[in-house]
């Protein structure tokens, strides 16, 4: 099998962060080799309690799953045959502890009026559950500095999937020029390509929550993928599959069900939809299987004032223009158009239901 | 897409031998403007009660000069032409598409100039007086910037009340424009101005270059006009040759997009389009002034 593709999770946990998280740490694909966070469906400094509490949780399943290991390892300390290290359990499960960078609080203009959307997904983020608050703590790095180390470390290696606003994308961006060649690739989920946004009907949540950010990111020559609101409302977890994961014994999958309600009504309202859109897993799944989606490629730009603030415009370089426009001479990025949704739900339903 | 959106009453082009459905074109002649200002005055249903100009294509007074001139050639010398706007709203100096239609709009053709004369009216003021005149009787087929029709919107506040209907040629919905990746060419003339038309109220129907682009007449149908016995189609035949360069160049296309003819047709026919219905708002800042966003009511 080949080498697990590294990835970093920048997200705003969130309840589809949530589910996206679980998917990508039950990935054998990829290893997650730490969370950035950011604000967004929270405030940064939730997110980063969401972040710990959701690695933690994660980690402490794979405990239970691998525990006769441990106890054999146990049964070799005691005979004196192995020496265990303080984590051997967790390094017995294939992963040591994920590292998590605060990102942050404010906009990449230092705006810090900030549209946070817990009327989706509940105040504490996470279905309203009231969580005891986590065990863990954040590394001292920002997640810009982290984002930056980690693709310096691993250059051409590291794939960021981007789960939220993108300030702390375009601020690793903006310190440090070598970012955009070190990075693999940045797999976004944000923006409508030629549909309604979800804000309002120019703007999709994400890239309104910091489009001079979003901007920059778009425009940086950086190999980016995209994931719009046009390819997240295709893929939904029906009524009837949160049935299912509530049925099945996967500790995920139980978690999960537990947080879904509150996102599951919000979508009852809003879209009078029968289920919910699974914006997030499906931008980790195509990082993990790009083959799941199809995409264009051409200019993308970012309104950032006006009542469309925070429209993604996409542009396909085929025309051509009598005048020098704001999308001429940028780089091109990927956007995807279409996802193989079916087996992108199951995916996300078998790696929930084994855990 | 779906056709649950056409709102108001459609009349249909061909019943109405004792009552013609009034109408009054805004235009910027410009080629295509041309073909689609012959078109209304051979169709015996229609009353043109009179042509208003706007810039775009070419300058507002070019405009007035070719809308006097159509009049001559279509043998209506009596309908009256008023003069509107030479700018938009807000942005002063209008930018022209000399580049598509020629420095004098219709195809760089020689043409001597037109013997009638505009009328005393402004723009503005004849669409409000015809439209009071007439109060629901009147249609308007809107084919350049707005100016022109939010000025009478302005001037009159029963003004979107009592027009018919506009049909406007205007936008990219949900498509690339064609100044740039964000704008269509009419909105992006009068960005203010159409944000003022689409939210006044008036019964709206928008034909955007998402549809326009879809309808081409082709070299061979091009020359298939030529050879033709048509009154005008040596004329706009020769017109078109300026135009028709242009979309090789611009798009690929070896043939032009009948954007102007599409809307007189949407206006006539309506039966030939479906409709969506919804708010559009027009951005009027930004890389992506001029462009139209429709809410297509999936969110509550």
């Amino acid at each position: 099998m080949e080498e697990p593709k590294k990835i970093i999770i920048d997200t705003d946990p969130g309840v589809d962060d949530a589910m996206a998280i679980f998917v990508a740490l039950q990935s054998p694909e990829v290893e997650v080799i730490g969370l950035t966070t950011i604000y967004g469906n929270v405030y940064t400094t939730l997110a980063t309690r969401n972040a710990l509490h959701l690695v933690s949780l994660s980690l402490s399943l794979n405990y239970i799953v691998f525990s006769f290991w441990e106890i054999a390892v146990e049964m070799l300390d005691l005979m004196g045959a192995a020496v265990r290290s303080s984590d051997t359990s967790l390094e017995i499960a294939g992963r040591t502890d994920i590292p998590v960078a605060e990102g942050s609080h404010v906009t990449i203009t230092v705006c810090t009026k900030l549209r946070i959307a817990d009327f989706v997904h509940g105040t504490d983020g996470l279905g309203n559950q009231n969580f005891p608050p986590p065990k863990g703590a954040p590394i001292k790095q920002s997640a810009a500095e982290f984002l930056v180390k980690q693709t310096n470390l691993y250059p051409g290696k590291v794939t960021v999937v981007a789960l939220g606003p993108l300030t702390n994308i375009a601020l690793a961006i903006q310190s440090d020029p070598e970012f955009v060649k070190n990075v693999g690739q940045i797999v976004l989920l944000g923006g409508a390509f030629s549909v309604n946004g979800n804000v309002n009907p120019a703007a999709e949540a994400n890239i309104f929550g910091d489009p001079d950010a979003a901007d920059i990111v778009f425009t940086s020559g950086a190999d980016i993928l995209a994931i719009g609101i046009n390819v997240t409302h295709q893929v939904v977890l029906t009524d009837a599959d949160q049935d299912k994961l509530a049925e099945s014994s996967g500790k995920l999958a139980q978690y999960m069900c537990k947080i879904l309600d509150v996102y599951f009504s919000y979508h009852h309202d809003a879209y009078s939809t029968k289920g919910v859109y699974l914006h997030d897993p499906t931008t980790v799944l195509a990082a993990v299987d790009p083959s799941l989606i199809t995409y264009v490629e051409g200019a993308v730009r970012v309104q950032t004032v006006g009542i469309t603030r925070g429209l993604t415009l996409f542009y396909n370089k085929q025309k051509r223009f009598a005048e020098v426009t704001e999308w001429s001479d940028k780089p091109s990025v990927k956007v995807a158009v279409t996802v193989n949704a079916p087996e992108v739900v199951k995916l996300v339903m078998e790696r929930l239901m084994n855990s | 897409m779906s056709s649950d959106g056409i709102d108001g009453v459609v009349v249909s082009g061909n019943c109405c031998s004792k009552k013609c459905d009034k109408i009054i074109i805004d235009t910027d002649p410009g080629i295509d403007d041309s073909i689609a200002i012959l078109m209304a005055f051979q169709s015996p249903e229609l009353d043109v009660l009179g042509l208003t100009t706007v810039f775009g294509n070419v300058s507002t007074e070019n405009a007035t000069r070719n809308a006097l001139l159509l009049c001559e050639i279509a043998g209506r010398p009596d309908v009256p032409v008023a003069e509107g706007s030479s700018e938009p709203l807000k942005r002063g100096k209008p930018r022209i598409a000399d580049f598509v239609h020629g420095s004098n709009g219709l195809g760089n053709i020689s043409l001597d100039p037109p013997k009638s004369e505009k009328c005393d009216k402004s723009a503005p003021e004849f669409l409000v007086d015809k439209v009071s005149e007439f109060p629901g009787e009147v249609s308007i087929l809107a084919l350049g910037p707005l100016t022109n029709i939010a000025l009478a919107i302005k001037r009159d506040s029963s003004f979107a009340s009592k027009v018919k209907r506009i049909v406007i040629l205007g936008g990219a919905f949900f498509a690339l424009g064609n100044v740039n990746p964000a704008a269509e060419a009419n909105i992006y003339g009068d960005p203010e101005a159409a944000d003022v038309v689409f939210t006044s109220g008036a019964n709206i129907d928008v034909v955007g270059i998402n549809i326009t682009t879809q309808v081409k007449l082709t070299d061979t149908d091009l020359e298939e006009l030529r050879k033709s016995n048509g009154r005008h189609a040596q004329l706009l035949c020769d017109m078109c040759k300026f135009y028709r360069d242009w979309h090789v160049k611009s798009d690929g296309v070896y043939g032009i997009f009948l954007h102007d003819p599409v809307s007189f047709v949407a206006l006539v026919r309506p039966d030939l389009f479906t409709f969506k219905k919804g708010v559009v708002r027009v951005e009027t800042q930004g890389i992506c002034v001029g462009l139209t966003i429709m809410d297509q009511g999936l969110k509550k």
